[in-house]
């Protein structure tokens, strides 16, 4: 879908400490597509919440998170639902449901909110699979894949199904070296077809090779979301 | 133009109060009392109103043709494997035993008593009506219920269920809509079993013992004529139910923990809140009836 507007625009947005835990502070940010911010965060669970901010899953004291020009406190729940299924996230949150094998895990989101053919997103989930390092597509349970693996398939089901915006929380220490490199192949394969990334990242370290790429550079703090000038 | 009034938390910028002093007095006094009764009674029936508003929830999201979608139409198929396919042994040996116990009694008691006529409507309004939906009920709640509670209990108290929201997947159209039909096409196949089975082998040990010399069918056709048409309409409408709302109330215990639950709280909680809706469905059709 092309999108003329910002992917995401977060203006003056202040979550509600209540039910969030964040600092009630305004946040503002805007991503066009092909945008890539990286934001850097040392706590993850800090970085989690701010995610969750951007999916309109916090509800807010004041301003606004539109995600596609749609402001996601506005909507129904069933739009709500259907705006977040074009969202690839990689979480460092329990995310595995031991229901399903870990293959059902990775096209269920594809499954859920799309008409395409089981074989087609089947197909191009272990297309990218093998891009990620897999022989094909992991079908054993996510309890019983080891931690790289997980982040192996993590990557597989984020970018997954061409989503508009890309939530990437660090999992550079789970990540294999081999996966690296289609890491970023892949982000900047989204973002040549206008998708928008977010990518928090603990340490300078993690994204260096990709740091003449990135044209939004953050830092996410306790106090709220800063630019970092020069970095 | 006129200025818009100005509100104000002030005593002297509120209407002056009609009610006389002594009124207000006890009201005061009354106010906390009132509030910590309704706050107790708010938490007692919270999930009794929370199983409501999901029960309506899942028959207003039933009827989209959209809710059916192909992830939650095999979240449907793989449950009701699960609750037809576990809950088959279990139900036919508690209705062969039922109806070794019940039929046969039935039968031997009323021909000793000279009434053997009324052995198909005894039969209908004790085992058939009564005795049949609890037991189905209580099977459903122990092979799959319980199975269902821990499964979503689990996701929820491991962050997988907000993982699910963030992947733009509704817990509810996701988990509990499909689990809670399965249930209630489950709860009237295993109830339509265990009466067949239960009558069934009460025959076959009451004609064994020459208590019965009747053929089978004659023995059903008896049953079927001592049948009412409101029990053609409320004991199918019993298992659907105990069916639905023993489905219902193991997907919202699992949903609906607190953060200091464990599996260890939840379990005990969840049998005692489905045993509980077995007996009230069937309590008030037998009520109703």
């Amino acid at each position: 879908m092309a999108q003329d507007g910002p992917i995401l625009d977060i203006r003056a947005a202040q979550p509600s400490f209540d039910e969030s835990g964040m600092a009630p502070v305004p946040v503002d940010l805007r991503l066009m597509p092909g945008d890539c911010a990286v934001i850097e965060c040392r706590d993850f669970a800090r970085a989690t919440l701010f995610a969750d901010l951007c999916s309109g899953m916090i509800a807010l004291a004041s301003g606004s998170v539109r995600f596609m020009g749609l402001d996601w406190m506005e909507l129904g729940d069933r739009q709500l639902y259907a705006l977040r299924g074009r969202i690839g996230r990689i979480t460092r949150r329990g995310s595995w449901l031991d229901l399903f094998g870990t293959h059902q895990n990775i096209i269920l989101q594809q499954l859920h909110h799309t008409t395409r053919p089981t074989g087609d997103v089947v197909a191009d989930a272990m297309k990218l699979g093998m891009v990620f390092g897999f022989p094909g597509l992991p079908v054993t349970g996510p309890g019983r894949l080891s931690v790289s693996d997980l982040a192996r398939a993590a990557c597989v089901r984020a970018f997954l199904g061409r989503p508009d915006l890309l939530v990437l929380e660090d999992i550079s220490d789970m990540l294999p070296p081999d996966a690296s490199v289609a890491f970023l192949e892949a982000i900047t394969a989204a973002r040549d077809r206008g998708a928008a990334v977010m990518w928090f990242v603990r340490h300078a370290a993690t994204w260096a090779d990709y740091r003449p790429a990135v044209n939004v550079h953050l830092r996410l703090l306790d106090e709220g979301l800063f630019p970092v000038r020069g970095g | 133009m006129t200025a818009a009034p100005v509100p104000s938390d002030a005593p002297g910028d509120s209407p002056p109060d009609s009610r006389p002093g002594w009124l207000m007095s006890i009201l005061e006094r009354v106010r906390p009392v009132l509030a910590r009764v309704g706050r107790l009674t708010r938490h007692q029936v919270r999930f009794v109103l929370a199983l409501v508003g999901a029960a309506w929830g899942v028959v207003r999201e039933s009827v989209r043709p959209n809710s059916w979608r192909r992830t939650v139409r095999e979240e449907f198929r793989q449950c009701l494997r699960q609750v037809v396919g576990g809950g088959l042994l279990s139900t036919m040996v508690t209705a062969t035993l039922a109806g070794l116990m019940v039929v046969s009694q039935a039968v031997y008691w009323l021909g000793f008593a000279g009434m053997a006529q009324m052995t198909g409507s005894i039969l209908v309004s004790v085992l058939v009506r009564e005795i049949s939906p609890v037991l189905v009920g209580i099977i459903l709640l122990g092979r799959s219920g319980m199975l269902v509670l821990t499964e979503i209990g689990i996701l929820t108290l491991g962050g997988q269920i907000r993982a699910l929201q963030a992947q733009g997947m509704d817990p509810f159209l996701l988990l509990v809509l499909p689990r809670t039909f399965a249930f209630m096409v489950g709860g009237f196949t295993l109830g339509i079993l265990f009466a067949t089975i239960s009558l069934l082998m009460g025959f076959i040990i009451t004609h064994s013992a020459g208590v019965i010399t009747t053929s089978v069918w004659t023995f059903f056709a008896n049953v079927l004529m001592a049948m009412s048409s409101w029990d053609f309409l409320v004991i199918p409408l019993k298992f659907i139910l105990v069916g639905f709302f023993v489905g219902l109330g193991a997907c919202m215990t699992g949903l609906l923990v607190d953060a200091d639950d464990t599996i260890a709280t939840l379990m005990p909680r969840g049998f005692a809140r489905g045993i509980m809706t077995v007996l009230v469905v069937n309590i008030l059709f037998s009520m109703g009836g």
